[in-house]
This record gives structure tokens, C-alpha cells and sequence, in this order.
């Protein structure tokens, strides 16, 4: 049977400098982990809630997000021809062909530093297609009009996007268009852009051509097959799933857990070195005491298992308060300029469950490693050469 | 169990690096169960390395150790940590006391490797701390008793398994002559009324004299073997 657990608690606070110094460097890695793990969720939620499994995106092949995609009615014709599209309630095919230009705005902040931000040409059925998007004050765009509709998120953050006030956009920044709805997306990406009518989009920007074209689904199992026909010779185009394309585009997610891994990797080894450091001196103070407990029965085994116990507590308190300290980022606005649509897109910092594991088992990993050797060193204890000592 | 313990041509050698130290040599020795036989000898005698011997701390270079029905030679290291819990207390001379526990706490120790509700626990702790008179310093942490104290509690924490035998190294070794002679009545008392078998390693004729039976030591064989009170020196065998 092991040591109660009482022995071990109390043996921390035996040597609280060193045990408290661990307990701080064990505190701060799972913070960091905590925090860092937070921002790639938080944009791979953002990206992960923007596509739809029903709906696929059309491209030019080639291109890796709509704003270096061109497309042509020669191109797009034959996309009516897809097999599985959905029609809407008026019998009409779901095919929204979309046009995505940049435009700067200054940001809400003190500075109102500029930032590029996604506007969308769309028509109608755009808004039916996007699931999740929602007009949630005001109403939608006339067709044909000087009109946006504008994201929740772009409009926290950018300047002048509240109901009814005018923005300039186009190429020369001439047309002054009126915000007439503000629209959630369920904090997709969708929610950072701006919506306009397509065709007026088109002329202020003297751009005829789509940059995408959306296809809603009846089934999204039908996927497999309407894309093979878009992909195939009689459309040629490159065609994915929503939820594909815009986890695509969070490859800058995958940057920040290159550098998390990197990060916490050196950090974590120091932590270990830490632990182990507290644990050896652990062990050399209690030579008598581990030399009397097994001499009075208690295994090897059960002298090892106090030791690791013992730093696991000091690691699972510590990310605990780790865990606790980055919870004051969660919910927190940032946002991040994408390096495939060179728009920012604004996110929430979330620690997720995901992340609390992930913090936990590298407590655990660095408790567990970082007692190894001091509780082999413990349960190697010459006994009577300790009590010898004594 | 009985625990009678029998040693018969028991050889204790050490090495270290190339050179070899005997400790034991060819040592033979009986003792019955209920006995209370102290050991005696200058350093290096091999009054320790034989009181480790019988507490299966450690096995003989040659011969046998048999307590009641165990061979310790026969027996690998986590048997005779197992036999250890179930059949011997020890008493050391520093009561090595875990610090950051209560006198109770240090004292169920040994019970935590038996298959034990806590309520039994709780009542053989109460009971041991009882016999040595502790009843009332359950709560304290060794920093709060004194020395006599807290080899009492060390006691208590050798007799709570009810052991076939307690050994006990230099117990009154670290204590004034007043504390020693409380100690001594105690283990007295261990042994006439509970029957407990003792071997007690001193250096202190005085807690010899506590003893029925004395063993002299002297360069790891058995030179006297005598019993006290009788004054009847036996012819050490060899």
C-alpha cells in the first residue's frame, strides 16, 4: 500500500524556497502553453465555423483563397450543371457567385492605425446559402444600391460601421456607400467582413469578374460527387468544401503551434531540471526516513510512488493556477492579418478543453520525468548504510 | 508464529572494492522465543550487522538465520520486506520519527501495508500509544515531544503489528539515564507481560542489565554468552 497522500502534502512545504521556485517555473509554462494554445484556437474556431459541409467553394485552380482567384462566365456556365445543388424556396438553383475585394479602414482605437479589411459583393441568395449569417440590427441590402451590410466583428472593431453611417469604398474611394444592417456569423470569419450588393461591388472596383463561386448542396454527402464533376474535364475548376477551404486558410494556426511546441518543448525541459533539482534534495534530506520506512515494510516500489507523487502534486497545483492565470485572456477580441486572403480577421482567445489537457499532460509529463530519477535514486536506498549514517 | 531464532554458522563478509572485511565469523546462537537478550560489544564487533541479520535487513554471507518457520537466506530482497512488516518492530536509536506526521500518524505507518479498515487502525494506534503511555500526545508532531517521548512513540510504532520479535539498536543510546531507565522498564514490560521477544544492541551495561540474557561480541564471534541475575556464564559456540 502507498504512503498516504497527507505525507506527501506535508513534505511540501518542508522546503518551501525550493519547492515554491518549481512550483512558479511549472506555473508559468502551463500559462504560456495556456495562452499560446488559446490564440490557434481561437482562430481555428473563428475558420472552423465559417464553412459549411453543404456548401463548396469554386476557384481558379491554382489559387489558394478567393482574392487570387478570377473567374469567368465562360468558366462558371457549365457550374449549373453540378449534380446535387439545392434550390431555394422559389425553385431557384443556390449558386452564389461572390467577389472579394480589400478595402483599408481605420481601426476603432486611439491610433486608427488602417487595416484591411474583406469586402464581399454578393447577391441575395448569398445570404441564404451562408447558413450562418444573421442580420441582427437593421436589414439586408437592396440589390443595386449603395448599401453594406457589415460583420459583428468588423463592426467592434473598425471605425465608422455603425447603422447608417456612410463608408467610402472602390478603387478610387469615391462611392460612399450606407451601412444599412450589421450581421453575426457565429463568430466565423464571415463576421469580419463587409457585405455589398455584387454588381455595385463590381463597378466601383471595375471588377466584372467573380472571385468564387458558391454551390449549396441538397446532401452534403453529395459533395463527393459534385466536386469530381467541378475538378473534372467538363468544368475544370478546383472546387472543396467550405469547412476544407477555410481550414486551409488556418495554416497560420499551424505557425503558432510550431512555435508553442518549440517553445513550451525548451521550457518544459527546464521545468523538468527544476523539478528534478527540488526531488533530489527531497530525497537526500529524507535518507533516514526512506531507509526507516523500508526497513518497517514498505517496497521499493511504494517509496518510488511517494516521490512522483509528491512532484506531481507540486505539477498539478501548478498548472492549475497556470490554467486559472491564462483563463483572464479567455474571451479576449484579437485579430490576426491573414497571410492567404491578406484581410484581418478578428477571433476570440479560447481556452479549450483541448487546452486544459493538453496543459495537464504536460504538467504530468514534466512532474513524472523531472521525479524519475530521484525516486529511482529514493527506492535505491542502502538501508542499513542510511540508518548507519544516522 | 514461534519465534524462536536460530543461527548456525552464519559468515558475514563485506567487500569493498577488492578487500573483504569479515563481520561474522561462523557465528552459532539460539534464542527462544520470549526472550529479552541485549548484545554487547566494542564497535565493530558485528552486534549490529547480526541484529540486521535477524531482521532480514540483510543476509549472511554463509549459514542460516531461521526465526520460527522462516529461512531469511532462502528468502529474496521484497520477501523479507515483506516478512519484516508482518513479524519484527524496530527501535532505533534515533526513533527516525517522519517529522511532518503526528505521533499517531508515524505510528499507523506500519499498519498501512495490512489489508485494515481505518476504525482498526485507529483502535491498534490508540491501543499501542496506550502502552507506552502516550495516550494524550496522539496530535503532536515529533518537534512537540521530547526525546524520551518520542522513542516511546517509536515503540509504539515497533509493538503496533504485534511483531513475533522487536529488535531494537542502541534504544536508550541518544537519551539521559532518567528517560533510559523508562525506556528500559518499558521494554520490560513488552516483554513479561506482552511476551515479546527482544534483542537489544547497547553499548550501556546498565541497559544490559535490563535484559535476561547478555551476548558479548568480539570480533564478529560470540565470546560470552551469559544470563543475568544467574551470573551463568556459558562457553560461547562456535
Amino acid at each position: 500500500m502507498a504512503l498516504p497522500l497527507s505525507y506527501n502534502w506535508r513534505n511540501l512545504f518542508v522546503r518551501k524556497l525550493s519547492t515554491g521556485l518549481t512550483f512558479l517555473l511549472v506555473t508559468v509554462v502551463v500559462f504560456v502553453l495556456a495562452v499560446l494554445l488559446s490564440f490557434s484556437e481561437g482562430i481555428r474556431a473563428s475558420l472552423a465555423a465559417t464553412g459549411s459541409p453543404r456548401n463548396i467553394i469554386v476557384l481558379k485552380p491554382g489559387s489558394t483563397s478567393e482574392s487570387t482567384s478570377v473567374l469567368t462566365p465562360e468558366e462558371t456556365n457549365r457550374l449549373v450543371q453540378t449534380p446535387g445543388i439545392a434550390q431555394d424556396a422559389h425553385g431557384r438553383l443556390m449558386i452564389s457567385h461572390e467577389l472579394c475585394v480589400q478595402t483599408s479602414i481605420p481601426r476603432r482605437d486611439a491610433k486608427g492605425n488602417l487595416a484591411n479589411v474583406a469586402v464581399r459583393g454578393v447577391d441575395e441568395v448569398a445570404f441564404d446559402l451562408h447558413e450562418v449569417v444573421r442580420i441582427v440590427e437593421g436589414r439586408r441590402f437592396e440589390p443595386g444600391t449603395q448599401e453594406v451590410v457589415v460583420g459583428r466583428a468588423a463592426q467592434q472593431r473598425y471605425a465608422n460601421l455603425a447603422l447608417g453611417d456612410e463608408i467610402a469604398l472602390g478603387r478610387l474611394l469615391n462611392r460612399r456607400f450606407r451601412v444599412v444592417g450589421v450581421f453575426e456569423a457565429g463568430g466565423s470569419a464571415m463576421e469580419s467582413e463587409i457585405w455589398a450588393p455584387r454588381t455595385i461591388v463590381a463597378d466601383a472596383y471595375n471588377r466584372h469578374l467573380s472571385s468564387s463561386v458558391v454551390l449549396r448542396l441538397e446532401d452534403a454527402a453529395l459533395a463527393g460527387p459534385a466536386m469530381d464533376y467541378i475538378n473534372g474535364p467538363a468544368v475544370n475548376l478546383e472546387s472543396k468544401t467550405e469547412v476544407a477551404y477555410y481550414k486551409d486558410l488556418s495554416s497560420k494556426t499551424r505557425e503558432i503551434v510550431i512555435l508553442t511546441t518549440v517553445l513550451i518543448t525548451i521550457m518544459g525541459i527546464g521545468a523538468v531540471f527544476a523539478v528534478a533539482n527540488t526531488m533530489y534534495a527531497a530525497v537526500d534530506s529524507r535518507r533516514r526516513e526512506i531507509a526507516m520506512l523500508r526497513t518497517i515494510g514498505f517496497s521499493k516500489r511504494s517509496i518510488m510512488i511517494a516521490f512522483v507523487v509528491e512532484s506531481l502534486l507540486i505539477c498539478g497545483l501548478a498548472c492549475v493556477v497556470g490554467l486559472a492565470a491564462s483563463l483572464s485572456f479567455h474571451g479576449q477580441r484579437q485579430d490576426y492579418l491573414s497571410n492567404a486572403t491578406w484581410t484581418v480577421l478578428a477571433y476570440e482567445l479560447k481556452v479549450t478543453p483541448r487546452t486544459v489537457l493538453t496543459a495537464l499532460a504536460l504538467a504530468m509529463i514534466v512532474g513524472v520525468i523531472g521525479a524519475l530519477a530521484p525516486a529511482l535514486r529514493a527506492a535505491r536506498t542502502q538501508v542499513i548504510e542510511a540508518l548507519r549514517k544516522a | 508464529m514461534n519465534a524462536d531464532i536460530e543461527l548456525r554458522d552464519v559468515y558475514k563478509v563485506y567487500r569493498k572494492g577488492r578487500i573483504e572485511i569479515p563481520v561474522l565469523e561462523g557465528l552459532n546462537l539460539q534464542i527462544t522465543e520470549g526472550e529479552f537478550v541485549a548484545m554487547m560489544g566494542p564497535s565493530g564487533s558485528g552486534k549490529s550487522t547480526l541484529l540486521h541479520l535477524m531482521g532480514g535487513l540483510d543476509v549472511p554471507t554463509a549459514g542460516s538465520v531461521r526465526i520460527g518457520d522462516a529461512r531469511l537466506e532462502t528468502m529474496n530482497e521484497q520477501e523479507l520486506t515483506a516478512w519484516r512488516s508482518r513479524h519484527v518492530g524496530f527501535i532505533f536509536q534515533l526513533y527516525h520519527l517522519v517529522p511532518v506526521l503526528t505521533a499517531a500518524e508515524n505510528v499507523e505507518l506500519p499498519l498501512l501495508l495490512f489489508h485494515m479498515s481505518a476504525s482498526e487502525r485507529k483502535e491498534r494506534v490508540a491501543t499501542a500509544l496506550e502502552v507506552v503511555g502516550l495516550a494524550d500526545r496522539m496530535d503532536h508532531r515529533p518537534n512537540q515531544l521530547s526525546g524520551g517521548q518520542e522513542q516511546r512513540v517509536a515503540i509504539a510504532r515497533a509493538i503496533v503489528t504485534d511483531p513475533d520479535v522487536i529488535l531494537a539498536d542502541e534504544p536508550t543510546g541518544d537519551l539521559d539515564a532518567k528517560t533510559s531507565l523508562e525506556i528500559l522498564n518499558l521494554l520490560n514490560l513488552l516483554n513479561t507481560e506482552f511476551g515479546k521477544t527482544i534483542l537489544m544492541v547497547t553499548h550501556d551495561p546498565k541497559a544490559a542489565a535490563h535484559a535476561k540474557r547478555v551476548l558479548h561480541l568480539n570480533k564478529g564471534v560470540l565470546e560470552r554468552d551469559e544470563m543475568n541475575g544467574l551470573f551463568e556464564a556459558t562457553e560461547a559456540s562456535i
